[in-house]
């Protein structure tokens, strides 16, 4: 159950605007044959022109006939009259057209369309920053685990070396390298970055392994440097330092949303897959692999990790919840998310300003409220 | 569930002890050598959103005269300017010590300006010259700040948008256009020596540069641990009084929910796993996973719509702050104005976490209840009630501590909307307003004060955590589980 919500969640963001559009799927226009929402798409991407004579406004139009989509509605566009809080079950003057199935607000926006096309952030919002979370989280996170604090040995000057020789490459290619080549454009800046941490690092690599004192073998902490990284940023008040950080954003976009809620939740992911790998990594299977000679790398991306992500992925649709709650919150506070991005947040904002329009405050509210327990629902399964 | 089988069990009652143990001393020592490298962090995070923040703390302090006159009189608005940025120490190195172009000059700081800092730090990146750009800069502002003549009508607002302008490109088309001369004469020459590109080797140099402690950084951290926060930009009253005016009610508010919770939480969880799979169980185990997933700031919503306005003629409670109290009220109609108040946020604030907390102890509970010790305890002819209390409670609560350091600062985030929707004029709404209006005082005051609170409270719960259980091997990487709550 819950795991088909939350699919189908993810179909309606993905076709959303099949589903709520205010132009038809396919049209005829004087025995023309047009496909008003896919050509929007070949638009966008630049693939085709405009139709020749264009049509603004489709509910006008004149057409042979239409496949209207099931929502004839967009979800930024007014219907003015049916304008000042429609509610869904009272009269409403919308002619041939289909009814406002959920109601409609002050400026007559359809209350169905404005919670599809909230889907499609609240998925955006909620996939994007787990993604993220989980790009950071498994790296950090198996290393740990699987390694633990003397799994990775290597001879003392190729630590020091990598480290010390590429941050220093680093800052040397940011402070005197970009501004001698004057590069504009933000690959090129990312390959030089990385080819100065490279270089910087091979180079004090091999200037160090000439230091006797160096040569000797130590192991590479990576479990308490990875739970000091968690607890450092456990100690960050995240919330608050999200909305500061929002705050500052000159403008607001999703994608910092998404980036920001990703960064601040690796620290949980990481936890629960160093303590998966602790466990698989003292199963006799990758002792088995570890005698026969596998590198240890190869253990640990084929045998260890596939066999934790299972139940990381399980645990993280928590983490889906907790990321759709909070952009729910934040554009409900009006912070980070685009002012005309419609989203559940949002259409409850505007129910504040009209609490007898009870259908703006329950539709969204209902919809977050199933998302947000389907997804525990689904995470307690693991 | 285990029987006899065991006898060990009677005497060890854990069966995960664990003989090699830290001395708990060392482990509260490096937790506690921890709290001020995380502040440490924290006050380099906030310092840089200080920095990169848009705005200009300068001239919003500026008297309204004086920012007046950046179009009229512009040499005057530049002493005065700098006059503001001395009296601020915005004229001061940022930090202790700085990585650096080796051609930018180390006293680039005190071109108080920060546009016009900036355009010197572009122009000197690009070409590498500073003497230059020393030069081109002294006739730029000669004829920048010139007076308006016939004959220079167009080169005074070229020159005093080009002082703002950081784009070599745009420098060099707006050049151009500049007529010639006797003011523009040197400045083109002087610009033309800048673009040669004969310098351009010195760019890849870099220096390291220490500064020492007078700075901004430095300073900007004395007055913070002297417990000056400055004043807000908004209304200019002293950061520390309006947040410690907001904090009294946050707490309040957080105060009477932490302990509701637990006074409904504690023996909610306990009976409903003392009595597993009764109808009571199974009832508020629904409910209670009802209760977590449903998001407070809808219900929140939805009770301040409709109790607290008119809207369906349920206007049951008031709908803002905490209450006006008549002068010489009596005891009981101020708690009654107060509790009238304070119902509705409470309630929204404290059902999550009593949701969490009750299931976190019921899993716990039931976990205990399998241990032999509760076989012998019934065997002894104890109450149900007998054995959750005054066996299970104990061993099954050390999660709860954890969880209640992580709860603080979870309540205060949760505050945030709580005090937005009912209006009450607490830290939450504070921290809002400040956001909103980039008031960075009193956001950074409020970052700090609630990373000092987390990082505070997670310390706290670990350590009686650790004094509590015996069994926890502290320093020890697994056991320790500070938990993160944040929704």
């Amino acid at each position: 159950m819950a795991r088909w919500w939350l699919i189908g969640l993810l179909l309606v963001a993905l076709l959303a605007d099949f589903i709520a559009n205010d132009r038809p799927l396919i049209a005829s226009v004087n025995d023309e044959v047009r496909f008003p929402v896919f050509h929007e798409y070949g638009q966008a991407l630049g693939l085709v022109d405009n139709y020749a004579p264009v049509v603004r406004n489709w509910q006008r139009a004149k057409t042979d006939w239409a496949v209207w989509p099931p929502v004839p509605y967009a979800a930024g566009s007014t219907d003015l009259k049916n304008s000042n809080y429609r509610s869904p079950f009272g009269t409403q003057d919308t002619g041939e057209r289909a009814r406002h199935w959920l109601g409609t607000d002050k400026l007559g926006r359809d209350v169905t369309a404005g919670l599809i096309r909230g889907t499609r952030v609240a998925v955006l919002v909620g996939f994007g920053s787990v993604l993220i979370s989980l790009l950071l989280g498994i790296p950090l996170g198996g290393i740990a685990g699987f390694f633990g604090n003397d799994g990775l040995r290597a001879p003392r000057y190729h630590w020091w070396g990598w480290t010390v020789g590429g941050v220093l490459g680093l800052l040397y290619a940011s402070v005197s390298l970009l501004p001698y080549f004057g590069l504009e454009s933000r690959w090129a800046i990312l390959l030089l970055l990385l080819v100065a941490f490279v270089l910087g690092g091979l180079l004090l690599r091999s200037i160090f392994s000439l230091l006797s004192p160096l040569k000797k073998e130590t192991a590479f902490p990576a479990d308490t440097v990875v739970l000091q990284g968690v607890e450092l940023f456990v100690n960050i008040p995240a919330l608050v330092l999200l909305i500061a950080l929002i705050a500052i954003v000159n403008r607001p976009s999703i994608g910092i949303v998404v980036l920001i809620i990703g960064v601040l939740r690796w620290p949980s992911v990481a936890r629960y897959l160093r303590s998966e790998l602790l466990r698989i990594r003292s199963l006799p299977y990758i002792d088995a692999a570890r005698v026969s000679g596998i590198p240890k790398w190869r253990i640990l991306f084929r045998h260890a990790l596939p066999n934790a992500l299972g139940p990381l992925m399980v645990v993280s649709s928590f983490a889906l919840g907790g990321a759709i709650l909070l952009e729910a919150f934040l554009s409900f506070l009006g912070i980070g998310i685009p002012a005309d991005e419609v989203t559940w947040g949002s259409l409850l904002r505007q129910s504040r300003t009209y609490p007898q329009a009870w259908w703006i405050a329950v539709f969204p509210g209902l919809l977050l409220t199933v998302t947000v327990l389907a997804a525990n629902l689904l995470g307690e399964e693991g | 569930m285990r029987s006899f089988e065991h006898p060990v069990y009677l005497i060890v009652p854990c069966p995960f002890y664990h003989p090699k143990k830290r001395p708990l001393l060392t482990y509260a020592l490096r937790r506690l050598l921890y709290l001020p490298l995380s502040l440490f962090l924290l006050s380099l995070l906030c310092f840089g959103l200080r920095a990169i923040t848009p705005g200009d703390p300068v001239e919003s302090q500026l008297p309204a005269a004086d920012s007046r006159m950046a179009t009229t009189d512009p040499a005057a608005y530049d002493a005065s300017y700098r006059r503001a940025a001395a009296a601020l120490g915005y004229d001061l190195p940022t930090f202790y010590f700085s990585v650096e172009n080796a051609a930018l000059p180390d006293t680039l700081h005190r071109i108080s300006q920060p546009a016009e800092r900036r355009m010197l730090r572009a122009l000197t990146l690009a070409s590498g010259n500073w003497p230059a750009v020393e030069m081109y800069y002294f006739e730029l502002r000669k004829a920048a700040y010139s007076e308006s003549s016939e004959d220079n009508l167009n080169v005074v607002p070229i020159t005093r948008r080009l002082l703002l302008q950081n784009d070599p490109a745009a420098m060099t088309a707006a050049m151009n256009t500049l007529p010639d001369g006797p003011l523009t004469a040197p400045l083109k020459a002087a610009y033309s020596r800048v673009m040669d590109g004969k310098q351009r080797s010195q760019l890849l140099l870099p220096a390291l540069r220490w500064h020492g402690s007078n700075n901004q950084y430095h300073r900007w951290l004395g007055k913070i641990l002297k417990g000056d926060f400055g004043n807000s930009y908004l209304d200019r009253r002293p950061v520390a009084a309006k947040v410690g005016r907001a904090m009294r009610w946050t707490l309040l508010l957080n105060g009477i929910t932490i302990f509701l919770v637990y006074l409904i939480a504690l023996p909610m969880g306990l009976y409903a796993a003392g009595y597993r799979s009764s109808r009571f169980d199974r009832y508020s185990t629904t409910l209670l996973f009802l209760m977590f997933g449903l998001p407070s700031f809808w219900i929140a919503t939805l009770v301040a719509n409709y109790f607290t306005t008119p809207a369906f003629g349920m206007d049951f409670f008031p709908s803002m702050g905490f209450g006006d109290i008549p002068d010489g009220a009596s005891w009981w109609s101020v708690l009654s104005i107060r509790a009238s108040h304070l119902f509705l946020p409470v309630v929204c604030l404290a059902y999550p976490s009593l949701a969490y907390v009750s299931r976190h102890l019921r899993r716990s509970a039931v976990k205990e209840l399998d241990q032999a010790y509760v076989t012998t305890a019934r065997l002894k002819g104890l109450t149900m009630s007998q054995i959750l209390w005054r066996h299970v409670f104990r061993n099954a609560s050390f999660p709860i501590i954890t969880l209640l350091g992580g709860l603080f600062p979870a309540l205060l985030a949760g505050s945030v909307l709580i005090e937005r929707i009912f209006n009450l004029p607490g830290m939450g709404q504070l921290l809002y307003t400040a956001a909103m209006g980039r008031d960075w005082p009193i956001v950074i005051m409020l970052v700090l004060l609630n990373g000092l609170l987390t990082a505070a409270g997670l310390l706290l719960a670990d350590l009686a955590y650790a004094f509590t259980d015996p069994r926890v091997r502290l320093g020890g990487s697994s056991t320790t589980t500070s938990s993160n709550t944040v929704a």
